[in-house]
């Protein structure tokens, strides 16, 4: 329970269908709790949660996950940026820290089940889609351990946000009914990431440091301030006088270099995934799945052209723009979340078609 | 699920009706300001006065030695600031305490550092004792204050207050003691033992929570931490808490007439819940169980298991204890008591249980039960 609104409606939903709840709030971090009016991860939403469930009757608990969090998400979130990538670690947080470590904890207290007010459904032992398209959170959702799938309860996973938010009024909830809406990395408060590697990386690390901007034929047509300040797809903070708009179209941190280039340069038709993992049978070489490269990126039609027990290429059956090394790849079929991983390479060019 | 038990009288306890009682009038009738001059005035003076000499005299102390402040927190900060402040000038530029404090100690002395002071700690045996050879090569003349808890609040180690105190005052050093956990299970008299400030809390004593007190002896030195007005003859400016000083007052009688019942009772109780957990889970380990110990505390570690998940667990099954102290918004954290008893880290889980007036025979018995119990699953979990 972050104390938001999904979350609390979470549990008034499973309090009111008569479940034993036992409310609890990860601390993951030390900084940043002392701000005021951020919709979760601060002392203030740790004591709306703590209200919540004391008026729905149940107990409630703050667990210390600071070590674990720091070490599975947020090391590995600077760790990324330092190699060129742009990390996602809602997702590592969800497979690491919420569906494992704390699951770990509802076995210490016999609880069978772990619910969240994640926007997603869990039926039959398989993830799906939340009925709300435009809130649909699988896509951060996708490495948690198949074993814990039958054990999650997704109460508002059939809901959308409109509806969340009016059980939330019609419940009388305190103080959550009408929150914003949590957007940014819950341990960068002010969406100023590049602090946070300032103070993890040594001053001397080559993400944090000039390099050139180059095109793609390596024509180098600025300097930049470091690498880990761009993202592929990033429009702002390039060099100008081009006649059409200009994105970043590729990072390569062994020479510091961050390739610019037009809207169709963002393109891709494939990519290559690692660390995957899957929830549902894995599929087989030449099968079709549906694929997204983004939260919220509509899910595209593709087909499996390499897999094995660590990796998977894929063939994209239309071109997709801004396949970013370091987001996540996550596989549908149909409603049905099969798995993911994480994006290593996109390629640009026609795949050669298979064998 | 059967009736719950409280084992965390180290954290707060419930205000006792006799002082309940004694207070109602002054919310009500007597609702004076003890600093008007007409009779609703005079009716509360009258009564804040009275409750300062009565818990003077729980003090062996005079009333105009007693200091009414929210609480044992403001009570440290305010000893240890408010004497380091005046000291500071004099030439004296070293705070000395032990690792471990209540954080409002050493925060204060942290403060005092930030200002200025240079900190310095005391080492402490095993069971968190003091080293009286060590403070004594430490209390040397650069030192302003010294500031020792008398009984500590994780795990209940008795510190040596009169030979601290009397080292200090040979040493020309002010010694303040946090004697929070301390008053009423053992005497804390000015007129015995020579400390010049220390500090008592209302809640942990059948009062209410925001009063506490601050004992200084006459000539401590003393700047004020707050501003705007003569009250506490302009040591502590703002109305005073008159129905709380009043509850203060009673509690603190009460816990002195019934100190030595209270200390039998109590250990009776916790040496019954140690004796039977260590009977059930014969590796938990008992921090600072070699050493002289308050009546009320048991801190035990059960190797291998994971903290949180045995807090929740117990108060899932009825059990409230805690994890250290009652730190922070419910949260638990590592112990920087246990990690200054046992720097090669203490694996496991650590749950500080405290006995007090809500408890009995039956109740300790099923308490360890459900510890045991846990204790063992706990360990399963972690294993596995």
């Amino acid at each position: 329970m972050s104390g938001g609104v999904d979350s609390s409606v979470a549990a008034a939903l499973l309090v009111k269908e008569g479940y034993d709840c036992v409310g609890v709030t990860m601390k993951l971090f030390e900084d940043g709790a002392e701000l005021p009016d951020r919709p979760c991860c601060s002392l203030d939403s740790t004591s709306d949660a703590r209200r919540v469930a004391q008026l729905l009757g149940i107990p409630h608990y703050v667990l210390n996950m600071v070590d674990h969090f720091g070490r599975d998400v947020i090391a590995d979130f600077v760790q990324e940026y330092a190699e060129g990538r742009t990390p996602i670690p809602c997702v590592r947080c969800n497979t690491f820290t919420k569906f494992s470590d704390l699951v770990a904890k509802a076995d210490a207290i016999d609880a069978p089940f772990v619910a969240t007010g994640h926007y997603a459904r869990a039926e039959g032992g398989k993830l799906l889609r939340g009925t709300d398209d435009a809130k649909d959170q699988t896509y951060f959702l996708w490495g948690i351990d198949r074993a814990v799938v039958p054990r999650l309860m997704l109460p508002i996973g059939n809901l959308t946000k409109v509806e969340t938010r009016q059980i939330a009024r019609d419940l009388q909830l305190p103080r959550v009914a009408d929150k914003a809406e949590s957007q940014e990395i819950c341990f960068v408060p002010n969406g100023d990431y590049v602090a946070i590697l300032k103070r993890e990386l040594p001053a001397d690390a080559p993400a944090l440091n000039p390099g050139p901007f180059m095109l793609g034929d390596g024509t180098i047509v600025g300097e930049h301030e470091g690498f880990a300040r761009y993202t592929i797809g990033q429009r702002k903070a390039l060099p100008g006088g081009y006649s059409e708009p200009m994105f970043v179209i590729a990072i390569r941190a062994a020479d510091r270099a961050v390739i610019i280039g037009p809207r169709e340069e963002l393109l891709g038709r494939g990519l290559v995934a690692r660390g995957v993992s899957w929830m549902a049978d894995a599929p087989h070489l030449g099968d079709t799945l549906g694929v997204r490269v983004r939260h919220r990126a509509p899910i595209a039609p593709a087909t499996v052209i390499r897999i094995d027990a660590n990796e998977i290429e894929i063939a994209l059956d239309e071109p997709v723009s801004a396949i970013a090394p370091g987001q996540s790849a996550v596989f549908y079929s149909g409603d049905v979340v099969l798995g993911g991983g994480f994006i290593a390479t996109s390629r640009r060019a026609a795949l050669p078609v298979l064998a | 699920m059967p009736e719950p038990i409280y084992l965390d009288h180290a954290a707060t306890t419930p205000v006792r009706r006799e002082v309940l009682d004694a207070m109602l009038p002054y919310f009500e009738a007597r609702f004076g300001n003890p600093s008007s001059a007409h009779r609703w005035g005079r009716e509360a003076r009258t009564a804040l006065d009275e409750a300062r000499e009565r818990v003077a005299a729980c003090l062996g102390a005079s009333s105009d030695e007693v200091c009414f402040t929210s609480g044992g927190t403001e009570a440290d900060n305010l000893a240890i600031l408010g004497g380091w402040r005046i000291l500071k000038a004099k030439g004296r530029t070293t705070v000395v305490t032990t690792p471990i404090e209540h954080k409002a100690v050493l925060e204060s002395v942290h403060k005092a550092a930030a200002e200025g002071a240079t900190e310095r700690f005391l080492s402490l045996d095993g069971n968190g004792t003091v080293i009286m050879d060590d403070a004594r090569a430490k209390l040397t003349d650069d030192v302003a204050l010294a500031s020792v808890m008398w009984v500590n609040n994780e795990v209940g180690t008795i510190q040596p207050i009169a030979e601290l105190a009397a080292l200090a005052k040979s040493r020309g050093v002010f010694f303040h003691t946090d004697a929070v956990q301390a008053f009423g299970k053992i005497d804390v008299n000015a007129k015995t033992i020579p400390f010049d400030f220390a500090s008592i809390s209302g809640h942990k004593i059948g009062a209410p929570k925001g009063i506490g007190a601050m004992y200084l002896r006459r000539g401590a030195p003393l700047e004020p931490l707050f501003f705007g007005g003569a009250q506490d003859r302009g040591r502590r400016p703002g109305t005073e808490n008159v129905a709380s000083a009043i509850g203060l007052a009673k509690a603190c009688e009460l816990a002195v007439a019934e100190r030595e019942a209270h200390c039998t009772a109590y250990r009776a109780l916790r040496d019954r819940l140690e004796h039977g957990i260590l009977a059930k889970v014969p590796d938990a380990i008992v921090n600072a169980g070699g050493g002289d110990r308050a009546p009320h505390i048991l801190n035990i570690t059960v190797p291998g298991a994971d903290a949180e998940a045995m807090l929740m667990a117990l108060d899932l099954m009825g059990i409230a204890c805690s994890g250290g102290s009652a730190c922070q918004s419910g949260s638990t954290g590592n112990s920087h008591v246990l990690a200054a008893l046992n720097p090669g880290g203490n694996k496991g889980a650590s749950v500080r249980m405290s006995v007090g007036s809500l408890n009995n025979d039956a109740g300790i018995d099923r308490a360890i039960d459900v510890f045991a119990k846990l204790a063992m699953k706990a360990r399963g979990i972690v294993a596995a």
